[in-house]
């Protein structure tokens, strides 16, 4: 009896210790090795054309900040308590990625007005799930280029897009497209009058390819619009004179542009000096013959 | 035209001795040592030498730069001492011309040892620019090597023709090579008056070859912006160092055949007498250069041509500067302005002096301008501020310098040095009293 | 005994179609139910579309979603390699005041270009002209010369001059006769002694080998390092088509390179945007060497109003090191 006891006494002490380290080996496994995932995702509409989203997915690994690459972000439209799925996301070896839109117009506002998205990361081996959430109401900037006393000005006008209503005491930038960064026109911060409308002279001087520039007016990431662009396009200036020496016949041009002294003058000396070998050559032919 | 039997005894090729043989032998173990350092460097890169990105050329131009200027032998002593109807001519200007050739031919092979991609050789030719500078020697070489050869072949015509005729008893095959390669010259009117017409033109064209061989060769340097390098003096400079160097080959050349084939009634001391005035003027007008380019410039005492004139005279080049300058220009000079120091023996010594000065000398061109870039020399190692040539540069160098050796070597074992056909022809003239044909 | 298989058959058969059939259905059913619950879209059409954005990014959209971008740069043109994009020439400016020697830009440049050897091919260069006047740190780049000296004596064409204002080497080209360093007066190519030494199998020479399979030699230099050929700076050609700045320029701490195309008469250090005209004049900008002619796409400002002391820099200045060794 005594014995039975203490054999069932094992037993059930066995099967503890067993449960307690193969659950605890699971519980491991699965939450101390894996990294946070921080997820940023920004708004941006450009106007009369396409909605976009930047997502950076970062993590903060041995005290450095690296992004998460390769991983696949849900996109989604949260209208009340309803997820509507739009699409998926891979981000790229710097851990970004950009989900692009054709408009608003498929996106559902909840009551407020506001769309909420929501961005999220379902965890894989090495890292957390997570999940971010982006609001914003649809804001719309219209922009036109005035003139007067043969000064160009660009004039915009910013609006509630839900009510038509214009916003002021905003700061919007405006600025002329170029290659890596734009160039800003006019004071640092336009802020909107009562109409909503902010004006800016163009200086006279700026360059574009045939005399093309495209101006941007922005309202920058601000907390309850995103980021809203307009574009102008305004064939107001200089026009780009190509100045490379590329086209011309220099000491510096590939072979087929070199100048043509240089192909004259040593290709007479070679002609005259080779012409002569090549005739002492056949005299040694002529000796040669009986 | 009848040669006499013992001017041919005497002049015709022989075989050679002991001597002869063992140095054949050293010869050819240097070259294949290089040979095999050279593949060693093509298949490691050329990491096995001591460049780095500031002494980006090393003893391999400055090896490059010396064949180039002895090559000039040919023009300077052969066409012009022609031109100039100097008669003691005869008996060197076969040796000249091997020379020349040997060393044209040594400056093509050693520049391909300096290109980073041997492999694309082709290039030059398929994808060639004419702006460049280095395209503009790819074309000189080949053709002073062409005119070289032509320079040494046409007068040697008879003299292959007669040897045939030596040899056809003792060594037929021998003969039959000579006679293959006289081009059944039989010295009728017609052979000799070609002959005699290309010989001219030959000589009218070395010349303007031979200029536009050494002028490209030091625009290599003077199209650049180096301090040292920048400078007008170049062309001239480098035609007048390599007739210094022609002429110092030439000596000391001639001095160890003399010697060794016992041709002291053919090559005398009035040859070497001759030659010694020749070496000196050519010294004198390249220490008028020497002066304009390493003393003139302390008049204006620019910061950069200050610093370079220092390394040379008081910096790490100090001695090397002046045992070139002292050592290959004075004391030949000073030696060679007396009757006495232009006797043979004297003559082969300042020879080996002039010549030995000359290979430094353009190490001194090469090496001491690339050591002082325009911004400092930054963040590289230490040992990149100097530059010593490595194991594998000493052995491949050694092997080029063998090689033009071997070549003169080989010509010499199977070419008669004093042209026998046309001292047959001098003497006949002395004797007979009738002007020289050509 | 034959009726019993023959019924025993139909059985079969009849049980068997009716099994069939039924899993059939409920296959296509499962299957529907699952693509819901893996959330592909539910609108009008059920067709998706995979695409690549310009970062290398693999997205799938919903095909009435997808519209063409029009973008304003005509960047996306195929150009000849060795002519370069049109209607750009490109153009750099170091403002010497800024620079403290903290060495970001020449280890992100090593880093990009992988760089093994023991010469960088940007360089902060300790400066100064007489004891009387002031240290300063400079930073040199390739100038990509507008009367490039090493363009006009390479004997084959390995290094030209492109439109767009950049000098570039094609390492399949080049034969090593090393007359363009020679002919650099700021030493700014740097010669491949050896074959260049990445480690065994490391990630980097993975990557690298990968860049270089699609892309060119030209305009990827140093991916990888051709031995017995030239590098040097190339203004990261791979960076600027994609209107991504060169990697200098990102890395500086201290807004020290500015880059831009001239004729948009603009450069931008990334954070700051400045009409270069403008720039140069304000701060008094030169080029090195003027006086050699050979018109440098490198601009200088001054080491005036100093926003940083020199001696800050002194201490990451290493004499004879510019390339990190980590292995």
């Amino acid at each position: 009896m005594k014995n039975r006891l203490k054999f069932n006494y094992i037993v059930y002490a066995l099967a503890v210790f067993t449960w307690l380290s193969v659950s605890s080996q699971i519980a491991y496994g699965q939450t101390s090795k894996k990294n946070t995932v921080r997820l940023r995702a920004d708004y941006f509409k450009i106007m009369n054309d396409h909605i976009y989203f930047d997502i950076k997915a970062s993590s903060k690994i041995d005290k450095q900040t690296i992004g998460v690459a390769h991983i696949d972000i849900l996109v989604s439209n949260i209208v009340n308590d309803d997820e509507i799925e739009l699409g998926t996301v891979k981000t790229n070896m710097e851990g970004t990625c950009k989900f692009t839109l054709k408009s608003l117009s498929t996106l559902k506002v909840d009551s407020t007005n506001t769309y909420n998205m929501r961005f999220s990361f379902k965890g894989n081996d090495a890292f957390k799930r997570t999940s971010k959430s982006v609001s914003f109401k649809d804001a719309n900037i219209v922009a036109q280029l005035t003139e007067k006393d043969s000064i160009h000005f660009i004039q915009a006008t910013l609006f509630d897009a839900s009510t038509n209503m214009p916003i002021s005491e905003r700061l919007l930038n405006v600025q002329v497209q170029r290659l890596f960064r734009p160039l800003r026109i006019g004071p640092e911060f336009n802020s909107t009058d009562n109409n909503g409308t902010i004006i800016v002279p163009i200086e006279k001087d700026i360059p574009g390819v045939n005399g093309n520039l495209t101006f941007e007016v922005v309202l920058n990431d601000s907390d309850d619009f995103g980021t809203v662009k307009a574009l102008v396009n305004a064939p107001i200036g200089i026009p780009i004179v190509d100045e490379s020496t590329f086209d011309e016949r220099t000491m510096w041009s590939p072979r087929n542009k070199t100048p043509y002294l240089l192909l004259i003058l040593p290709n007479l000396v070679i002609l005259g000096m080779w012409g002569l070998i090549i005739y002492l050559t056949l005299n040694l032919f002529k000796i040669s013959k009986p | 035209m009848e040669v006499s039997d013992k001017l041919i005894q005497d002049l015709a090729p022989r075989k050679f001795g002991k001597k002869g043989v063992i140095w054949t032998i050293s010869l050819i173990i240097i070259s294949l040592a290089g040979i095999i350092a050279y593949i060693d460097q093509v298949i490691k890169g050329q990491v096995v030498t001591n460049m780095n990105d500031y002494a980006l050329w090393g003893i391999y131009i400055s090896n490059f730069v010396f064949f180039v200027a002895t090559s000039f032998v040919g023009a300077v002593t052969v066409a012009l001492l022609r031109l100039t109807n100097n008669a003691w001519r005869t008996p060197i200007v076969r040796v000249a011309e091997i020379i020349s050739l040997a060393s044209i031919v040594m400056a093509g092979i050693t520049i391909m040892i300096d290109m980073g991609r041997p492999d694309r050789l082709l290039y030059l030719f398929i994808h060639g620019r004419m702006q460049s500078p280095i395209i503009w020697d790819v074309i000189i070489i080949p053709t002073y090597i062409a005119i070289c050869f032509l320079l040494l072949y046409f007068p040697l015509l008879p003299d292959l023709a007669i040897l045939k005729e030596h040899f056809s008893k003792t060594s037929p095959r021998l003969s039959k090579l000579y006679g293959k390669f006289s081009l059944n010259w039989t010295g009728s009117e017609k052979q000799k008056r070609i002959q005699l017409k290309s010989i001219h033109i030959i000589a009218i064209l070395i010349i303007p070859a031979g200029f536009i061989l050494q002028t490209v060769d030091a625009w290599l340097f003077s199209t650049l912006f180096r301090v040292g390098w920048d400078s007008t003096n170049m062309g001239a400079y480098f035609i007048s160092g390599a007739s210094v160097a022609g002429v110092g080959a030439l000596v000391t050349v001639l001095y160890v055949i003399q010697r060794a084939y016992k041709l002291d009634h053919y090559i005398t001391d009035y040859h070497f007498d001759k030659l010694g005035k020749f070496l000196v003027l050519t010294c004198l007008i390249y220490l008028y250069f020497n002066i304009n380019e390493y003393v003139i410039p302390e008049f204006t005492s620019k910061k950069e041509e200050i610093t370079h004139l220092n390394h040379l005279y008081s910096g790490q080049y100090a001695p090397l500067f002046w045992f070139v300058i002292i050592g290959g220009l004075i004391i030949p000079i000073i030696v060679l302005l007396f009757k006495k120091g232009r006797k043979p023996l004297p003559m082969f010594y300042i020879g080996l002096l002039v010549v030995v000065g000359s290979w430094w000398k353009r190490f001194l061109i090469v090496t001491p301008t690339l050591l002082q870039p325009f911004l400092p020399v930054q963040g590289v190692p230490e040992k990149w501020h100097h530059y010593f040539p490595s194991f594998h540069e000493w052995i491949i160098t050694f092997a080029t310098l063998a090689m033009a050796l071997l070549i003169i070597t080989a010509l010499v074992r199977y070419l008669p040095i004093v042209p026998i056909q046309r001292t047959a022809d001098e003497q006949e003239a002395i004797r007979t009293n009738k002007p020289l044909s050509s | 005994m034959e009726n019993n298989t023959n019924k025993s058959r139909r059985y079969f058969l009849n049980n068997g179609l009716k099994l069939g059939i039924a899993s059939l259905i409920g296959g296509i059913g499962l299957s529907k139910i699952a693509s819901k619950l893996y959330g592909k879209t539910d609108t009008n059409s059920k067709n998706t579309i995979e695409l690549m954005t310009t970062d290398g990014t693999i997205v799938e959209v919903d095909s009435s979603e997808v519209v063409e971008v029009i973008h304003s740069h005509d960047q996306e043109k195929k150009y000849n390699l060795r002519e370069g994009m049109p209607n750009r020439k490109f153009v750099m400016v170091i403002d010497l005041a800024k620079c403290k020697n903290a060495l970001k830009c020449q280890i992100a440049c090593n880093k990009h270009h992988y760089i093994t050897g023991e010469h960088a091919w940007l360089k902060v260069y300790k400066m100064q002209e007489e004891e009387d006047t002031a240290p300063y740190w400079m930073p040199t780049t390739c100038m990509h010369c507008d009367h490039p000296a090493c363009v006009t004596v390479c004997p084959v064409d390995a290094t030209f001059k492109r439109r767009d204002g950049l000098v570039l080497i094609d390492n399949d080209r080049c034969i090593g006769c090393r007359f363009c360093m020679a002919a650099c007066p700021y030493s700014t190519r740097v010669f491949n002694w050896s074959e260049p030494d990445y480690g065994e199998d490391s990630e980097e020479m993975m990557h690298m080998n990968m860049a270089h399979q699609e892309h060119n030699s030209i305009e990827f230099a140093g991916m990888p390092s051709k031995i017995g050929t030239v590098d040097k700076c190339d203004f990261c050609p791979h960076a600027i088509k994609e209107n991504i700045l060169p990697h200098c320029v990102t890395a500086c701490p201290n807004g020290v390179f500015y880059f831009g195309d001239k004729y948009e008469d603009t450069v931008t250090n990334g954070s700051e945007t400045v009409r270069l005209s403008q720039l140069l004049i304000d701060k008094s900008g030169y080029r090195l060497m003027e006086g050699l002619g050979t018109k440098p796409s490198v601009f200088y400002l001054p080491p005036v109003d100093r926003l940083v002391d020199f001696k800050d820099g002194l201490d990451k200045f290493t004499n004879f090191n510019s390339v990190e060794k980590n292995k």
